[in-house]
């Protein structure tokens, strides 16, 4: 790893660098971007979950005046990716006659403006016929036997007859990352050449992945999402939008615009499948943990699959001796469900920081002392983490919510009127991963520079960071540093996700940093610097030249430089990854939440009322985005325990209330002012800026967190998310 | 699971459309019923349209169908104003409506004459932010920045309707804005800043 | 949206004349535009009352009156209505959204539709949307549905919050009909039962236009209380609501009002409580049997026997705030 860049990164509590494109509007989404000539695309879904088309009637949908076409199964054009049984996509979209889940894209109307073709859809007539289904995931699970998902450590039998014991089973409805903005694709195809602009948190993944569903130069394709309305794991693949624009541009030789209606974004872009636990945890009389058996099952579509690792987290936080871990995924006949927001662990946590909170009470321990009694001192493999402050998170959360003062370990004992109050705590953990990533600088003679990256920015502020880091690494004042990104003509980047995004991106941003300081000094002091007389370190960018901090050399004007040299700009781009330290540590990030919550006897009703979240994530880049993060991801977590869940009609295989009305996430007075700090300490052998990601482990934790408020308000342990009000009355 | 192959498959017919009776109607009515249609049936109508956006006047020529959000989004390039559920299920279509917080995606635009309507395109006063504008950046009182045009016009009539007395009096009062990157303490504190 | 015909008539005579089988009067829009884009309404005529409808509010001593195009937000927000009849004020805030209510007319919010995601959904069947096609959330999904009044036709609730606090406190509707003339049904007869119709949501004649909203004076405005259970802290519909009001005399209570939202296709009055809470004692004892009176009368279907407690909770929380909340 190299060190050079070891100064810390200042945190910046900044305005981000596309602030007033935000306030005002003037960003453009994917579904903005202006074209005379555009075709609007609305698709029809399929009303059962599974059969066959057995005709279809386009007679009357083609007689709306303004309906230029309709794509179906039966008059597509052949794109070689989707026939075939190495169709390159999750189904054989327009290129089948199956129905594998209800609402599936059977025909796109193509019309001159929205209204024609959105009428038109309705138009639309099929038969099928249909197949058995099963949509019912609790009914079905039990059809499937869990399997070992890692080999066991230790031995079950071991102790399973631990004097202290707590075996659970838990429950998590359907969840659905809904980001603000619906998944849209504007598609033009001009000669060979395509341009996406596309709803994605991943601009090279949409790029290759379309290039081999229609089997074309990468080339060939450029992919825009330079302003995403928010992603939580929804952008990761490429979806059906995508895919069905660029068939129909393609076909009318026009730019085609489809943008899927709300009921459309549960359907079509993932979501996080139901699932079911079941958490067994034994300790000794001194709260040592002896071991844990952690199952679990999701649901998953029939025709593609999908696996959430749900058991994972179980082999991370905790230093279990005996562990076994077992999985199954339930096919069902559903639509696919993805990666959401902390996917897999945020499922787990939930049962295993329910248990650990009943098992404190069994050994009578507060539950703090019995988790760091338990944290683990290495990763699953054996390696020391590089940075683990997670105890620091238990400790600074508990302080701030004054827990030992303010908790009562008998639950029910703080009443208000018919409001019982309760505290309640858990934590998040996340491994902290690195990627390659690239990226390249511009700079005029003026000393303004661009950096430039492909990644995206779904909301996080990667390119305020990016800035940030720049200034950092080179000193330059802010106002010189324009930034781009969420452009596949742009160096590469990795999908933003999995909360690795700003640390990969961090290597590209200082290699190239490096080696324009290394460019600059060569053009300024020549062989001077080269010979030694130069430390690139002390090199220091101002806003008008370049100097050194220790003065051994003269101060030159980015002016003189680009005039003495003869050039107009200066080009970089660098590549990073990640190095060998993985084989030395392991990474992680870390959270600690607390809760406090009010419980009606009476009615059921639920009110949070505090929430503190401590985060270690490294060193923190930009503290106001950084913490904006987990105050989302805090929220996210109350929507999980309190409010989140799709719902199936099992007798049509359909959903049901599948809209923003029917479906609740958490409103601005569903969540109190979110408290949150953070370690700030940095992981240099991650990555040159020390920072680690933030984007799961706020969310990882919170639902079992509130539970466990929850409980200790009422004394009723709730463990089938989400927990409404009925569900507290019916306890 | 897996399906039932032995299972005898159930025929039968089920429809995608709204219309689903057409279907089962035999084709020499079907016939009879689109002449019906023909004559009876209302076409496509598009009328004339004046209104105010942002104090400029346009003239329009409007199917009675579209909405303002979609007037705004499609026809006249105002792409600020965000479709996030067009139902009425989120907020981020807000925009100003005779100085009013109302719903352009509920709102049709043939009902629009003679009212001034502002959306976020129209707050700042030239190249000077609109202090709620200001507030949002300074709070952070966004993430992804696709509820924020909604949030920010909502944000201004709060304050405007004088419902701004304590964080939860603003909590309840901006509730009619979802934000699913649930940048809510920005957004409040964005309000109690500008309120004060 | 299906295409459809756009009028705007300047007075409420021109408008009925526009009436008819495929006409219908749009004034806030929040739900008809929704229905329409949703192809469960699709008018060939649209008639725009806005212009033809009074929206003019007069509060006097015999009562109030509430012309029927005034915005749900204006009628809350008036300050008389805040003084004299504050649980309609409370009951419409917390309903939907600010945008909303702003846009919302009084008329319109009693016109609404069920918001039973059967109704919404067009491929499912549905007896109030498509009658005869049967009742999907019987057997599907019932956990929002009725526990009174319901049908084997129709198990759907009416949504509006506005509404409960106007049954409670006996409010008039006044129409217009057809044929020129002016009606006055009271409130608690204007939205009706499923039956075997469904599809009617209420007892407006064909064609008619709600022209205002009657309240006749009341001593309610000290101790009443609107409480609303929901599965998210605003901007959702009611598990259960509760309008509850009280006149007190020391601690006996004279006269009582209770009506519920999310129980039943109708706002819902608990007159056999009320009987009961007159002339008895404000206590908790008294509160909790008045609750068990009225849960008394409810069957709840496969997914919502939550409602039984849930019910009998919120009537004593609702009584229990009159005593302390205002």
């Amino acid at each position: 790893m190299d060190y050079f860049f070891d100064k810390p990164i200042a945190n910046f509590a900044t305005r981000r660098v596309e602030a007033e494109e935000k306030v005002t509007g003037k960003g453009k989404y994917s579904a903005e971007y202006d074209f005379p000539n555009l075709v609007h695309g609305v698709f029809v879904g399929s009303t059962i979950p599974s059969g066959k088309i057995v005709s279809l009637d386009l007679e009357e949908a083609k007689s709306i005046p303004g309906v230029i076409d309709i794509i179906t199964h039966q008059n597509r054009p052949e794109v070689p990716g989707l026939k075939g049984d190495d169709a390159k996509f999750m189904f054989k979209l327009f290129h089948t006659d199956n129905i594998f889940f209800d609402d599936q894209p059977i025909a796109l109307v193509l019309a001159e403006t929205l209204e024609d073709a959105t009428y038109a859809a309705t138009f639309v007539k099929a038969e099928y016929s249909e197949s058995n289904f099963n949509t019912n995931f609790h009914k079905t699970k039990d059809s499937q036997e869990p399997e070992d998902i890692m080999a066991e450590k230790g031995s079950l039998e071991s102790w399973e007859k631990a004097e202290f014991i707590v075996d659970q089973e838990f429950k998590i409805a359907m969840e659905v990352h809904n980001p603000m903005e619906p998944h849209a694709t504007i598609a033009n195809w001009k000669d060979d050449e395509l341009t996406l602009y596309d709803k994605s948190q991943n601009v090279y993944g949409v790029q290759s992945q379309v290039a081999k569903i229609f089997n074309i130069d990468p080339d060939k394709i450029r992919v825009i999402s330079e302003f995403v309305g928010g992603g939580f794991g929804s952008g990761l693949l490429v979806w059906p939008n995508t895919i069905a624009a660029a068939m129909a541009s393609k076909h009318l030789n026009r730019p085609v615009k489809i943008v899927l209606t709300r009921p459309q974004m549960f359907t079509n872009v993932g979501y996080r499948p139901e699932s079911w636990q079941r958490f067994k945890i034994g300790a000794d009389e001194n709260g040592k943990f002896l071991g844990a058996f952690h199952q679990a099952k999701h649901a998953t579509s029939s025709h593609t699959g999908h696996t959430d690792n749900i058991t994972g987290l179980t082999r991370k936080h905790y230093s279990f001796p005996n562990i076994k871990t077992e999985q199954a995924q339930i096919q069902l006949n559903i639509s696919k469900p993805t990666w959401m927001r902390g996917p897999g662990d945020a499922s787990g946590a939930f049962a295993i920081e329910s248990a650990v909170d009943e098992l404190s009470e069994k050994l009578n321990m507060d539950p703090v002392d019995l988790r760091l009694k338990n944290l683990s001192k290495t990763d699953m493999y054996g390696k020391p983490w590089s940075t683990n402050y997670l105890n620091e998170c238990l400790q600074i959360g508990a302080e701030r919510i004054n827990w030992k003062q303010n908790r009562k370990s008998i639950p029910g004992e703080i009443k208000e009127g018919n409001w019982n109050i309760g505290y309640g705590m858990a934590v998040g953990f996340w491994n902290a991963g690195r990627k390659d990533s690239d990226a390249a600088i511009e700079m005029k003679p003026d000393g303004s520079i661009v950096v430039r990256s492909a990644m995206t920015d779904i909301g996080t502020g990667t390119g305020t960071a990016m800035q940030n880091m720049a200034h950092t690494f080179l000193g330059l004042p802010k106002e010189k540093i324009s930034i781009e990104l969420g452009n596949s003509d742009l160096p590469y980047a990795p999908t933003q996700g999995g909360s690795w995004g700003l640390s990969s991106l961090s290597g590209g941003v200082a290699a190239a940093c490096k080696s324009l300081k290394t460019k600059l000094a060569d053009y300024a002091y020549g062989s001077k610097f080269i010979k030694g007389q130069g430390n690139l370190k002390l090199l220091k960018l101002d806003a008008k030249g370049i100097r050194m901090e220790d003065d051994s050399l003269e101060p030159v004007s980015y002016e003189s430089i680009f005039s003495q040299n003869n050039i107009q700009v200066i080009n970089i781009e660098e590549s990073s990854s990640p190095g060998k330290e993985a084989e030395e540590y392991g990474f992680c990030s870390s959270a600690a939440h607390y809760v406090k919550v009010k419980v009606n006897q009476l009615t059921g009703d639920i009110k949070v009322l505090e929430m503190v979240s401590v985060a270690d994530g490294g060193k923190i880049i930009n503290n106001k985005a950084a913490a904006n993060q987990i105050i989302g991801a805090a929220i996210g977590g109350i929507g999980m325990a309190l409010m989140e869940e799709q719902k199936f009609d099992n007798n049509h295989g359909r959903l049901i209330g599948n809209d923003l009305a029917g479906y609740h996430f958490p409103c601005n007075a569903d969540a109190p002012m979110i408290d949150v700090s953070f370690i700030d300490k940095p992981d240099y052998n991650r990555n040159p800026a020390g920072a680690k990601g933030l984007g799961e482990v706020g969310i990882i934790g919170c639902a079992a967190a509130i539970t466990n408020a929850i409980y200790n308000a009422t004394g009723k342990r709730m463990r089938d998310l989400p927990v409404t009000p009925d569900k507290i009355l019916m306890a | 699971m897996k399906i039932n192959h032995s299972y005898s498959r159930r025929f039968f017919i089920k429809s995608s459309s709204a219309f689903a009776a057409l279907a089962f109607i035999p084709l020499t009515v079907r016939s009879f019923f689109n002449e019906v249609k023909e004559k009876y049936f209302v076409k496509k109508q598009k009328i004339p349209l004046s209104v105010s956006i942002n104090k400029k006047e346009y003239q329009l020529e409007v199917d009675t169908r579209t909405t303002l959000l979609d007037l705004l989004r499609e026809n006249i390039g105002l792409t600020g104003t965000k479709k996030g559920c067009d139902h009425g299920q989120c907020g981020a279509c807000t925009v100003h409506i005779d100085g009013d917080r109302n719903l352009s995606c509920l709102t049709l635009a043939v009902m629009l004459p003679g009212r001034e309507i502002t959306t976020i395109e129209g707050l700042a006063d030239g190249d000077k932010l609109h202090p709620m504008q200001e507030a949002f950046i300074e709070n952070d009182g966004f993430q992804c920045g696709y509820c924020t045009p909604g949030q920010i016009m909502s944000a201004v009539a709060c304050v405007k309707e004088g419902h701004t007395g304590s964080v939860e009096e603003i909590k309840e009062y901006m509730s009619g804005n979802l934000c699913r990157c649930a940048a809510y303490n920005g957004i409040t504190k964005s309000i109690q800043q500008i309120a004060t | 949206m299906k295409p459809f015909e756009y009028h705007k008539p300047q007075n409420k005579k021109n408008a009925i004349e526009l009436a008819g089988k495929t006409t219908m009067y749009i004034s806030g829009g929040t739900n008809l535009v929704d229905l329409m884009k949703k192809h469960i309404h699709e008018p060939d005529k649209l008639v725009d009352l806005t212009e033809a409808i009074s929206s003019e509010i007069t509060v006097e001593k015999n009562g109030a009156r509430i012309g029927a195009m005034l915005s749900n937000t204006a009628l809350a927000e008036n300050e008389n209505i805040k003084t004299d009849y504050p649980l309609l004020s409370k009951a419409i805030l917390k309903g939907a959204s600010p945008q909303i209510r702003n846009m919302a007319s009084t008329g319109g919010n009693l016109l609404q539709r069920t918001r039973c995601p059967y109704f919404y959904d067009t491929t499912m069947p549905c007896n109030k949307r498509n009658p005869g096609s049967g009742c999907s959330a019987i057997k599907g999904f019932s956990r929002m549905s009725a526990v009174i009044g319901y049908s084997n036709h129709c198990v759907a609730v009416h949504p509006s919050d506005m509404c409960v606090a106007l049954v409670a406190l006996d409010a008039k509707v006044e129409i217009l009909n057809t044929t020129g003339e002016t009606e006055i049904i009271d409130f608690i007869n204007f939205h009706r039962l499923p039956g075997d119709t469904p599809q009617k949501d209420n007892n407006l004649p064909e064609g008619a236009i709600i022209t205002a909203i009657e309240i006749p004076r009341n001593s309610f405005n000290s101790n009443f209380e609107y409480l609303k259970i929901r599965d998210r802290e605003s901007y959702a519909f009611a598990l259960i609501s509760v309008a509850a009001a009280l006149v007190l005399s020391g601690n006996t209570i004279k006269d009582a009002r209770l009506a519920s939202g999310g129980v039943a296709h109708k706002p819902w009055r608990w007159s056999k409580a009320e009987s009961f809470l007159k002339n008895k004692e404000a206590t908790e004892e008294n509160f909790r049997q008045a609750a068990e009176i009225a849960v008394a009368d409810i069957t709840p279907l496969k997914d919502n026997k939550f409602k039984a407690p849930m019910l009998t909770g919120a009537i004593q929380q609702a009584l229990l705030n009159c005593l302390s909340n205002n």
